[in-house]
């Protein structure tokens, strides 16, 4: 598989490792410090996902979700959102307001890799 | 208390609340690099072949440390969402049976030896009004335990549908706990006088405690050291709750 995804986190050392393992399992990485560096590498590449921490600095996760929705060109791109919030509620802000899916932190990257495939798969 | 001191107390506690919440949350971003890390190790060591059982079992330690770290967060935030008023139970009709049955395919990995968690239930199926995602860590939290401390036999939970409420008992065979500990025993923070060198917080007790009284419930313990140890939940039925 080789497909293109799209990260988006401000902690430099857990971008810097999620970044290799995706690269471990042949997928093409981007990455982005914030959301609307984010937006702006995804306006460029049009990654088939992207996975983005949701508290961030500049533009936060859900301001990225609502960009997304608003473009034609992205809003087909799946979201996954990670965050160290366990809210039920905030779980489902989040899904309502676009994302394809949630993952709670921390997380093993079988789990996060489980989640990968499955969005791929539907959109395929 | 004059009124002045009285709010300048809530204040400094609302800001302690504040610090701890986001204290919390923000060691997750750690573990989950930690964990991450952990990962990408594992994966460099098989793809170069370099993988070997102690490395294997020396790495999934550091996962299961990480993971057990992170519970404690997890509990540290509930007793603090509890103190500072935050918890709210979002109650709906349910039926325990629903929550207990479960906990037999949940829990048969979590004993070494593979022994299942024994699961009866009598009496006629009544819903209580609580709410699940609350009924669901108190089960889970004393059947962990339960677990935890159990030696030659399985724990055992017995959920009774009783005539004015439903009646759940959790016991185990475990070490027991010195009866001077009983009264402090739902205390946040308190651990048994015979539990060092067994991994807890103190937390987990007094999170059961609040959750079953937010949830019409009440909890006991009855214990003898050596024997074992049985906790008994009883949440009334709708009807029968003033």
């Amino acid at each position: 598989m080789n497909a293109n995804i799209l990260l988006i986190e401000d902690k430099a050392g857990l971008l810097d490792t999620l970044k290799s393992l995706l690269e471990l399992h042949d997928y093409t990485v981007f990455t982005a410090s914030h959301g609307a560096e984010g937006l702006t590498v995804a306006t460029r590449y049009l990654p088939d996902l992207v996975i983005s921490d949701i508290y961030m600095p500049v533009l936060d996760g859900y301001e990225l979700l609502d960009r997304f929705k608003q473009d034609p060109q992205l809003c087909k791109i799946p979201v996954l959102i990670t965050s160290a919030k366990n809210d039920p509620q905030e779980i489902e802000d989040v899904l309502q307001k676009g994302a394809a899916g949630y993952l709670t932190k921390p997380f093993v990257f079988a789990h996060l890799h489980e989640e990968i495939k499955r969005l791929l798969v539907r959109t395929a | 208390m004059d009124s002045a001191n009285h709010v300048e107390n809530n204040a400094l506690l609302s800001n302690a609340s504040n610090v701890i919440a986001i204290t919390a949350h923000e060691f997750k971003t750690p573990l989950t690099t930690i964990t991450s890390v952990v990962d990408l190790l594992s994966a460099k060591l098989k793809a170069d072949q370099h993988m070997n059982a102690f490395y294997e079992k020396q790495l999934a330690r550091i996962t299961t440390e990480v993971f057990s770290l992170n519970s404690m967060v997890d509990e540290m935030l509930t007793i603090n969402n509890i103190v500072s008023g935050h918890i709210e139970a979002v109650k709906e009709l349910i039926d325990l049976s629903n929550y207990v049955l479960p906990l037999k395919e949940q829990y048969h990995a979590y004993i070494e030896d593979n022994r299942q968690p024994e699961i009866v239930l009598t009496g006629t199926p009544k819903k209580i009004y609580a709410s699940p995602a609350q009924i669901t860590r108190i089960l889970t939290n004393l059947v962990s335990n339960a677990c935890k401390y159990s030696r030659d036999k399985a724990p055992v939970i017995h959920l009774d549908y009783q005539e004015h409420a439903a009646v759940i008992t959790v016991s185990n065979d475990g070490i027991g706990i010195p009866e001077q500990d009983l009264p402090y025993l739902f205390d946040p923070y308190f651990r048994g006088s015979n539990t060092a060198g067994i991994a807890g917080t103190g937390l987990g007790l007094s999170i059961v405690k609040s959750f079953t009284a937010a949830n019409n419930g009440n909890i006991t313990v009855t214990s003898s050291p050596d024997k074992g140890t049985v906790f008994t939940l009883a949440f009334k039925y709708p009807d029968t709750c003033k």
